[in-house]
């Protein structure tokens, strides 16, 4: 176990070379500068800030010079931004980020799995056909068309909420749930598919026969297996949530490194294009790497070595 | 439900039936796949003959009809600029379809390629190339989408006004299809990696069995094997799940449109008219409502149909 996770770290390596390698190359084959603006500048003040900014550096030397600083948790100064690093940037925009995403995230798990149970157990009733319907609802609407029709009937109608924008405890309800609809859909048929097939296996049988309780049945015997595929689509469902909070973000108007990041790449922000890009690929690798280790220990069966 | 029409609809003969036929006859079954099939058809019908079923132009509007709600003359209301709401809708569909068809078909080229070379060949080229697909699965898709789209967008769509060549062409199929064409680009560089990992799998199961050592026995030469024993074997299954993708292409351009890097205005996408009206959505709600409608409606299909058709391809997962 403990090689496995060492060899997923030694991995984390020629990933990060790719992904900013990739990243680098493309953000400077875009045409533009950070100090292209309707009213150009002078020449001698464009040559100036460029030199400031190694601009004029040959392009490998560059992307040295940041993964440089980026291993030493430097990530530079930001070029549209003078006055701030993007260190401190993100400081600000990532906290937002997160707390939307995982406020998302439990929502998704801890709404969508029990919902999945629900209707296994209940199969082919009406309560398992509802909450099917609605999951199927739930995966065909895009944020993108989710979130302007919660936002008309919690806030413009009802008023219970909050329209948009960042702050209160109250901001976070109504952009988490559009950003966690999809995976909380996706977790009730995936838990639900999962658990009925489990359901048909020999052991849940004879714990049944042994006259076992229905309920320790399900829970204990038939969740515990089922919750294996569940776990599969944990690591991409983290992963599309925290990207996905890059349209919410516009949607709802947060100040989170999403909104930032669209901004960032039409300023040509270089260093903040960066950043962004590495931690969501760093995030993506560590989320993955702990799905790996909770399949070792959810089921003894699977090993790593 | 099934149960219940299995006896009439079941065939007495005893002639065997195909495997494409046996499926068929499950999606037919299926109601609620049936039913989104049947949707899918009246918004593929409407994409194709747009040009006959909307009412009006798309690009010209009048001015007193600015924001105007549902009429007798205009269904579906007008937008911002006093365009046919259902007009736009209409060719929106097509956009969306087309994103969907022709970004999921750019992806599956390239990952049926590269998944048939890495399978078949093996070895180092293998390992090499599906260490790549690894690496490659870190890289959060949509910022990559959003990286691409912004390097064609400026690099070709922009600056690139009356230059010829290579760059100039590229830049003129962009602006004829209304900046389509860099989405199919981008969604179709970005999602072959799935694709790619599927057919190398099946590459491997299909070269260890009999009739490819036969052929290989006999002397047929590799490139012949590939394409006349493999791959066949590979298509059918690739396709089903390539087409079960296709609402995530749907969406993709959706998301792009909506944030300002997808097609170019006045084309009508869904994710652009939503982004358009978001901002009117206060008085105006109708401008919010018939894209989200739309799109709504059009992946639900898709879902129940594509549900349906995995059912009905592998009924021993069978959920109804």
């Amino acid at each position: 176990m403990f090689q496995f996770i060492l060899r997923r770290m030694l991995w984390t390596i020629p990933v990060i070379f790719v992904v900013s390698a990739l990243t680098f190359v493309l953000m400077h084959s875009v045409p533009g500068s950070p100090f292209t603006r309707e009213r150009a500048l002078p020449a001698a003040i464009q040559k100036n800030l460029e030199a400031k900014y190694h601009l004029n550096d040959p392009l490998w030397k560059q992307y040295g010079d940041y993964m440089w600083g980026f291993i030493r948790l430097d990530f530079g100064p930001s070029i549209a931004y003078r006055a701030r690093t993007v260190n401190e940037i993100l400081a600000q925009q990532w906290p937002v980020t997160m707390t939307l995403g995982a406020v998302a995230f439990v929502f998704a798990a801890c709404l969508g799995i029990p919902l999945g149970i629900l209707s296994a157990v209940k199969q082919n009733t009406l309560i398992d056909h509802s909450s099917m319907v609605v999951a199927m609802l739930g995966v065909s609407i895009p944020s993108i068309a989710l979130g302007p029709f919660l936002i008309w009937i919690f806030a413009l109608k009802l008023k219970w909420l909050p329209v948009a924008t960042w702050g209160t405890p109250a901001h976070i309800v109504l952009p988490a749930l559009t950003l966690s609809t999809f995976y909380l859909s996706r977790f009730a048929r995936i838990t639900r598919a999962s658990m009925l097939q489990v359901t048909r296996e020999e052991y849940i049988v004879t714990a049944r026969a042994k006259g076992v309780r229905e309920s320790v049945v399900n829970l204990k015997h038939a969740f515990r297996n089922a919750l294996i595929p569940v776990t599969t689509i944990a690591g991409p469902a983290f992963a599309d949530i925290l990207t996905g909070s890059l349209v919410v973000e516009q949607i709802f108007g947060i100040p989170g490194i999403g909104k930032y990041y669209v901004t960032s790449i039409a300023n040509r922000d270089y260093p903040v294009i960066m950043a962004t890009t590495l931690i969501f690929a760093l995030l993506i690798i560590f989320m993955n790497l702990l799905v790996d280790i909770s399949y070792a220990l959810l089921d003894p069966r699977i090993r790593y070595n | 439900m099934a149960r219940r029409k299995a006896q009439s609809g079941e065939r007495t003969s005893d002639k065997p039936r195909s495997l494409g036929r046996d499926a068929m006859h499950r999606l037919l079954k299926n109601r609620a796949a049936v039913a989104g099939g049947a949707i899918l058809l009246v918004i593929v019908l409407a994409a194709v003959f747009a040009d006959f079923v909307a009412p009006y132009s798309i690009t010209e509007g009048k001015i007193r009809d600015n924001y105007a709600g549902p009429s007798a003359s205009h269904p579906l209301g007008c937008d911002f600029m006093g365009r046919d709401m259902l007009s736009r809708l209409i060719y929106g569909a097509r956009i969306s379809l087309a994103a969907g068809l022709i970004g999921a078909l750019t992806a599956f080229v390239i990952g049926v390629t590269f998944g048939l070379i890495a399978g078949f060949f093996g070895g180092k080229t293998d390992n090499i190339m599906m260490r790549f697909v690894d690496i490659m699965y870190s890289f959060p898709t949509l910022l990559l989408i959003i990286l691409l789209m912004v390097f064609f967008k400026s690099s070709f769509s922009i600056s690139g006004v009356a230059e010829g060549g290579f760059r100039g062409a590229l830049s003129n199929i962009d602006r004829a299809m209304g900046g389509m064409f860099f989405i199919f680009l981008g969604i179709g560089l970005t999602s072959w990696l799935g694709m790619a990992r599927l057919v190398r799998g099946m590459v491997l199961s299909v070269r260890g069995k009999e009739y490819v050592e036969a052929a290989r026995a006999v002397g047929t030469p590799r490139s012949k094997i590939l394409l006349r024993h493999v791959l066949p074997n590979v298509l059918g299954p690739a396709i089903v799940a390539q087409a079960l993708q296709i609402p995530g292409f749907i969406l993709y351009e959706a998301f792009l449109s909506f944030i300002g890097l997808g097609v170019n205005p006045p084309t009508p996408s869904w994710g652009m008219m939503l982004s358009e009206g978001y901002v009117a959505m206060r008085s105006h709600f109708h401008l919010v409502l018939w894209p989200a409608l739309a799109i709504s409606i059009t992946l639900f299909a898709f879902n129940f149909l594509g549900d349906g058709v995995r059912d009905a391809f592998d009924p021993r997962q069978t959920r109804r």
